[in-house]
């Protein structure tokens, strides 16, 4: 990100760089689109044309590793035999005391930057004394000790069917379980809680007062113990989706019982309309939303933003048309009949921005005269798409509004009012998470778009 | 130990420690802004989705074409849907039935609620248009049925009959059943079931996207102090009061 505060800390003394400022912006925003398309790309092993655009739908948070299998490294000292496709665990001899537990732990610490996190455990073969344990411990937990019986971790454990943590002497919690049995260990970010379950019921939760990364563990202890462990390869009993939806239904309750000023959403809309120069679908709307029951009581803006944004309206729409239909050259011919001062200087960044652009556009047409296949399938055929032409159109639209006399400061053209209230959205979600050791959710407005589509 | 000591110590188990929140500074919190990405797609969505959910089916058109975003649910439904919305707030509650049916004959049948609610429109406007015979009729061979079906039923249809008891309906208690926002609310309610049928969900995303804001806003005040939105009109951040 450091190209970002270089861009951004431009001094806005001069006239042109005000405009460069907006047209950097958007530089930045290409440079950001090609870096991810890239390594999305390659990480991707040269996928269909239709992936390129789920490249950067991808969230920040996944870039979290998650426990895969279990940890051969770290071992209870000949206690625990982890099998080969290291996703079992058996007990290899006859135990004697409370120090020679055969604990093993996750390759990974539970992924911490969602809702929830689960895992399961299988009961292969209870064996001798049926003393198996499912929990979560921390790092350095010393594995010879169930989780649970030490201070930092937490075990639900089969015998007794007791919950330990932190100490020798367990809680009533939930059923005791044995062979045939699927149980699962599951960490609540959203309501700090740590949540067990049993052939796909919750048994019960306690508060999770550990802070710091947790490693899903599982424990074996008497003889020809073997359990088996899911960390997602394979479809969990439990039904995840369905409480994570619970989870999000809890929040959504709350957070509809909330107020905003009555159409609040209307004047949004509006203005997202206004400021990208989507002039005849502002107009319709207008048609529209005057014959509607109720009729909307709309407080129209102070004169000074409601000039800004008809600023010019027309003129913009033509140039989005243009630009979206690939007609760069004409588009650079209108920008010099209309706002010569913004195409004025050929080295200036909104320049380089349309020739590249204009460039891509020739380039096109020489594939599709040569009935050249291959470019959409390069790892640069993102540029070839319609989002690319959406970030020129985008920045020309932000020159023009910057061209209007009364804009004191040309950020405000950066960004609509839907622009600006996601963002704070978004930001306050991370901040919060950052401010809370890092667990929980961020603001995913794709997940958000795509949701409730019971179709 | 000094006796100042003593006596800071003991002041500062009497006075209650200010929270220590974390204070993020308007440029600090700027740069997180600017590193946020939205992409301008999504944003269209959410206007798409607000269009087409809110049933303005010319701008969505129009939008469609401006913008080249794809409206998540077929625009002529939403025609359909519209007419049958316009229908009731007219009064035609008749032509609204049968459109309603023409679209999805399923959606009445499986909703006795909307259906009876329908069905009392249907007699409030015989009532309003001074129809009594036809209404009284309307009421014995329809409603009343209904009525022993279901308790509330039969309650909300007491209601309604008693409305022609009255000489003035302006001026009696009941006289909101006459009010053209008992149209609406009928409306809304035929809205929300024909949407529901389209796997569609019947709420726009944009206006609860605004409460999470408020709500994220309130939740990190808790821990921090730092520039907010206060002002969902404007959107513009305002300093934290030092």
């Amino acid at each position: 990100m450091e190209e970002a505060s270089l861009s951004l800390s431009l001094s806005t003394t001069t006239n042109t760089n005000t405009n460069d400022l907006i047209a950097n912006y958007y530089l930045q925003q290409w440079r950001l689109k090609s870096k991810s398309a890239a390594a999305k790309f390659e990480s991707m092993g040269f996928p269909e044309p239709q992936f390129l655009t789920q490249i950067d739908e991808d969230e920040e948070d996944d870039k979290e590793e998650l426990p895969s299998e279990l940890d051969t490294l770290n071992s209870s000292g000949g206690f625990s035999i982890v099998g080969p496709d290291k996703l079992s665990v058996r007990y290899p001899s006859v135990n004697h005391h409370g120090h020679d537990v055969g604990v093993v732990q996750a390759n990974r610490p539970a992924p911490s930057k969602r809702l929830v996190y689960y895992f399961e455990m299988y009961v292969e073969n209870a064996g001798a004394k049926g003393q198996v344990a499912i929990g979560f411990t921390t790092p350095g937990f010393r594995l010879r000790r169930q989780p649970g019986w030490e201070l930092n971790s937490y075990g639900y454990h089969g015998d007794d069917g007791l919950l330990y943590r932190g100490q020798a002497k367990g809680e009533t919690f939930g059923p005791v379980y044995s062979t045939g049995d699927t149980v699962g260990g599951g960490i609540n970010y959203a309501s700090q809680e740590l949540f067990f379950t049993k052939n796909g019921a919750v048994v019960g939760a306690v508060f999770k007062d550990v802070k710091g990364p947790l490693f899903p563990t599982v424990a074996v202890h008497s003889q020809h113990e073997v359990v088996n462990v899911n960390f997602g390869k394979k479809p969990f009993v439990f039904d995840l989706k369905a409480y994570e939806a619970q989870e999000r239904a809890k929040q959504n309750s709350t957070i509809e019982k909330l107020s905003i000023p009555q159409n609040a959403s209307y004047g949004i809309v509006r203005s997202y309309l206004q400021h990208y120069g989507y002039e005849d679908t502002l107009k319709t709307f207008d048609v529209e939303s005057r014959s509607t029951l109720p009729p909307i009581s709309f407080v129209q803006e102070n004169g000074f933003t409601e000039d800004m944004n008809t600023y010019s309206l027309n003129q913009r729409k033509v140039l989005r048309q243009l630009i979206r239909s690939g007609q760069i050259g004409d588009a650079i011919g209108k920008l010099k009949d209309w706002f010569p001062q913004i195409v004025q200087d050929g080295a200036s960044a909104i320049c380089f921005l349309l020739h590249c652009q204009n460039f891509i556009e020739l380039v096109r047409d020489c594939a599709a005269l040569l009935a050249y296949e291959l470019p959409q399938k390069s790892s640069v055929g993102y540029l070839l798409g319609d989002s690319q032409r959406e970030i020129i159109a985008d920045a020309v639209n932000a020159m023009v509004l910057s061209t209007n006399p009364s804009v004191k400061d040309s950020r405000e053209c950066l960004h609509s009012r839907l622009d600006r209230l996601l963002r704070q959205l978004s930001a306050c979600f991370l901040e919060k998470r950052s401010l809370n050791g890092d667990q929980g959710e961020g603001f995913h407005l794709h997940r958000i778009l795509n949701s409730g589509r019971k179709g | 130990m000094s006796l100042l000591w003593h006596f800071i110590n003991g002041l500062a188990q009497i006075v209650p420690m200010a929270t220590s929140k974390k204070v993020i500074t308007r440029e600090e919190w700027e740069k997180k802004l600017n590193d946020v990405r939205i992409r301008k797609e999504d944003m269209n969505k959410l206007v798409m989705n607000f269009l087409v959910t809110e049933g303005y089916v010319e701008a969505a058109e129009k939008f469609r074409k401006e913008s080249g975003t794809d409206p998540d649910i077929d625009l002529a439904t939403i025609t359909d849907r519209m007419a049958v919305k316009k229908a009731v707030q007219a009064g035609n509650v008749e032509d609204a039935i049968e459109k309603v049916n023409d679209l999805n004959p399923e959606i009445l049948d499986t909703n006795p609620q909307l259906f009876f609610h329908l069905q009392q429109q249907r007699l409030i406007e015989l009532i309003r248009n001074g129809k009594v015979e036809e209404a009284l009729e309307f009421a014995q061979e329809e409603l009343a049925p209904r009525g022993e079906e279901n308790q509330s039923f039969l309650e909300e249809l007491e209601k309604t009959v008693a409305l022609l008891a009255f000489e003035d309906v302006s001026n009696c208690p009941i006289g909101e059943l006459l009010d053209v926002s008992q149209r609406l609310k009928t409306a809304s309610e035929v809205n929300a079931a024909i949407l529901t049928s389209q796997s569609h969900e019947k709420d726009p995303k944009l206006p609860s996207l605004l409460k999470m804001l408020l709500w994220a806003q309130n939740q990190l005040g808790e821990k921090a102090v730092y520039p907010r939105i206060n002002d969902l009109s404007t959107a513009t951040l305002e300093d934290p009061a030092v």
